[in-house]
């Protein structure tokens, strides 16, 4: 990386960091640390959500999984946008209507257990962990990709882990959900600026995306790989058709037939499980606001997407012929094709924007791994820091001391995933697994779905939900994905093994099962009509409208009267 | 946010509309399931699913997983939280007249 490179990605971190800084909550409300004061308007909380969703898995992931199994591929990217349908019709309103600052304050409080909240909390902390190590590696391989050399001895790979972790902890720690929020939106902007100028600069050099899936189809599809220390292009096996091999533009080269529905319904219920992304919809300042900023986040995430598809796709059109142009790609390709399908993007980049380009898809993909890593350990602060300090360690607790309990929570997580990440050295593991950070996302969706979806799906449409079943349905559900996780590793995955590696599609349903069982057998909270008319009925979001409406009709009578007053002036 | 004296939901009223609104969730997502499941099932039955082509070079498969599938989660999505807010307004809560509107018209 040369200087126009880091000179853009210093340039936009200082921004986003400036940013967090300025509008940093000055007050010491838990609701304002954890909340942003409940007031995050419904385009500001959707580009926020995007920040917060879109990690490094879906910004180099998602092309990069296009580029090395074409639609294969694009399934991730299907999974990622569809898991916004079930939280808009489940679960988005009626979770802002019932309010907290947690999804185990929330199951808590709705089921009247303390043990619903703690082993919530457990679950949660699974599902960040798992969530926040492969983004914390994604950092430290981007530096490493992108950056290429250590600070004070350190390697660069040990460097990137540690600047980014730093100064995302940093950020979250001082500017709490107001700061986050701002943030995550303007990181997210920044991200999709990074996607559109990249197809803008495809598309204007005269790319015809129709003609390149036809032509990428029409030939086997072939991936580079190490055979005895040399690099090679060997044909990509059809899982669906042995005896012919996998094309760019049909299924086959990733999954066989159950794996392609394995995958998008672990995605799809996954979704509404993830605690960093849920806690966002808290903030929103009624019920029906939160339901429309779904409706954007369904929006944005389509154009996300399908951006990331087509320069996926353009990516293994156009760098073949570009070798010739430009020499720096010969140590990065195989014939023309990328050895790491996660420089898909970058290498466009460079291609188009020379070394500025190349900073800024550098930038971008640093900015999905820190905005994601945030959403993270706010929810993991708000976790720590309320469900289990100040209501079992120190209800007592002043706000201050349970906005200090956070922003410890914020240090110790962030380190502790830290740590994890440089104790996993991503070089030795690569044999192993294809993409470490992709699969460990999947992990956390698997366990996200199978786990929490079910139960909080159940909590909230269904009254005769205890907290006994809560408790069952969490922890089947929990071991269910664990054990089948281990048991794909044994197997590995093909065949009945795509379906083990991504267990929600079974593991969901039998945790909804448990849950049903355990519940029908025991008593169901002594003041549920109160829980249920506060969860689904709409009084606080009327009240809070005419609110606005009267502070709106305020201000226009005052500025009425004083225009009135300046004319007979 | 608690409402207010003059804000209130009565339990009848709420449980009417939460067994509406889960009728339109579930109509929604059965419609959503059939469309996600049968992107990636119509290759397993049908050949001119993945082999044809539609748009430019594109078969109808890659036409649907690359774009169209986007574009439905967005019209779905706009049209049930466009119709359970239509069901919450007739159902609960009763005429929301406006006070400042109602002020100026005496």
């Amino acid at each position: 990386m040369n200087t126009a490179s880091l000179v853009v990605l210093v340039s936009l971190l200082i921004i986003v960091g400036g940013l967090a800084l300025a509008i940093r909550p000055r007050g010491v409300s838990t609701l304002d640390f954890y909340l942003a004061g409940q007031r995050v308007g419904v385009a500001t909380n959707a580009s926020a959500i995007c920040g917060d969703y879109f990690s490094a898995a879906s910004f180099l992931g998602v092309a990069a999984a296009v580029y090395v199994s074409g639609l294969d591929g694009v399934w991730y990217a299907t999974g990622f946008a569809a898991g916004f349908v079930p939280v808009l019709l489940f679960v988005a309103t009626p979770l802002r209507r019932f309010g907290e600052f947690s999804i185990p304050d929330f199951l808590g409080r709705r089921l009247a257990s303390d043990r619903v909240r703690l082993v919530a909390v457990g679950v949660v902390q699974l599902i960040i962990l798992s969530y926040l190590v492969p983004q914390a590696v994604g950092s430290g391989i981007t530096w490493q990709l992108l950056v290429g050399q250590g600070v004070g001895g350190l390697s660069p790979y040990v460097t990137g882990v540690i600047i980014s972790t730093a100064a995302i902890t940093g950020l979250v720690a001082f500017g709490g959900m107001r700061g986050t929020t701002w943030t995550q939106a303007v990181q997210f902007l920044l991200l999709l600026a990074a996607l559109v100028w990249l197809a803008i600069a495809v598309l204007g050099s005269g790319f015809d995306y129709g003609t390149a899936v036809a032509d990428l189809a029409a030939e086997p599809l072939v991936n580079p790989v190490n055979v005895d220390g040399q690099w090679e292009l060997a044909t990509t096996p059809n899982r669906l058709e042995a005896e012919s091999p996998a094309s760019f533009g049909e299924p086959g080269a990733r999954y066989g037939g159950l794996g392609q529905f394995a995958l998008i319904i672990t995605l799809v219920m996954g979704t509404a499980g993830l605690p960093h992304v849920m806690n966002r919809y808290f903030t929103s300042p009624t019920g029906t606001a939160a339901r429309m900023t779904t409706v954007w986040v369904l929006g944005l995430a389509g154009l996300f997407y399908a951006l990331a598809v087509m320069l996926g796709t353009a990516a293994r059109a156009l760098i073949p012929t570009a070798v010739d142009e430009h020499p720096w790609l010969t140590e990065l390709t195989v014939d023309g094709v990328l050895r790491v399908p996660e420089h898909a993007l970058p290498v466009l980049g460079r291609i188009y924007g020379g070394e500025a380009g190349l900073g800024l898809v550098a930038t971008g993909a640093l900015i999905a791994v820190m905005s994601t890593i945030a959403g993270l350990l706010l929810a993991s602060a708000a976790s720590w820091g309320h469900d289990v300090y100040e209501r079992h360690i120190n209800p007592q607790a002043t706000q201050r001391q349970a906005v200090w309990a956070g922003r410890a929570a914020v240090v110790v997580v962030s380190f502790a995933s830290a740590g994890l990440a440089l104790g996993l050295r991503p070089e030795s593991l690569t044999a192993l697994l294809p993409s470490i950070v992709a699969t460990m996302v999947t992990w956390a969706f698997a366990l996200a779905g199978s786990a929490l979806t079910p139960v909080f799906i159940l909590a909230i449409w269904w009254r005769r939900t205890t907290a006994a079943g809560a408790v069952a349905g969490m922890v089947v559900g929990a071991l269910a994905a664990v054990a089948m996780f281990v048991a794909g590793a044994v197997i590995g995955d093909r065949g009945l093994g795509e379906m083990l590696m991504t267990p929600t599609i079974v593991a969901a349903p039998l945790a909804a099962a448990v849950t049903v069982l355990v519940s029908r057998r025991t008593q169901v909270p002594a003041d549920l009509e109160l829980l249920w008319l506060k969860m689904h009925g709409t009084a606080a979001d009327r009240h809070a409208m005419r609110l606005a409406r009267l502070t709106i009709a305020g201000v226009d009578r005052q500025r009425k009267d004083r225009g009135t007053g300046d004319a007979r002036r | 946010m608690n409402g207010d004296a003059d804000e209130h939901d009565t339990p009848a009223e709420v449980d009417a509309t939460v067994r509406t609104l889960r009728r339109v969730a579930v109509g929604y997502f059965v419609v959503f399931l059939v469309a996600i499941g049968g992107v990636p099932g119509l290759t397993l039955v049908l050949d001119w699913w993945s082999q044809g082509r539609l748009i430019g070079g594109m078969s109808p498969s890659f036409v649907m997983a690359a774009f169209g599938l986007y574009v439905f989660f967005f019209v779905i999505g706009l049209a049930a939280a466009t119709l359970s807010t239509a069901v919450e307004s007739r159902m609960l809560g009763g005429p929301d007249e406006d006070p400042t509107e109602a002020a100026e018209h005496q």
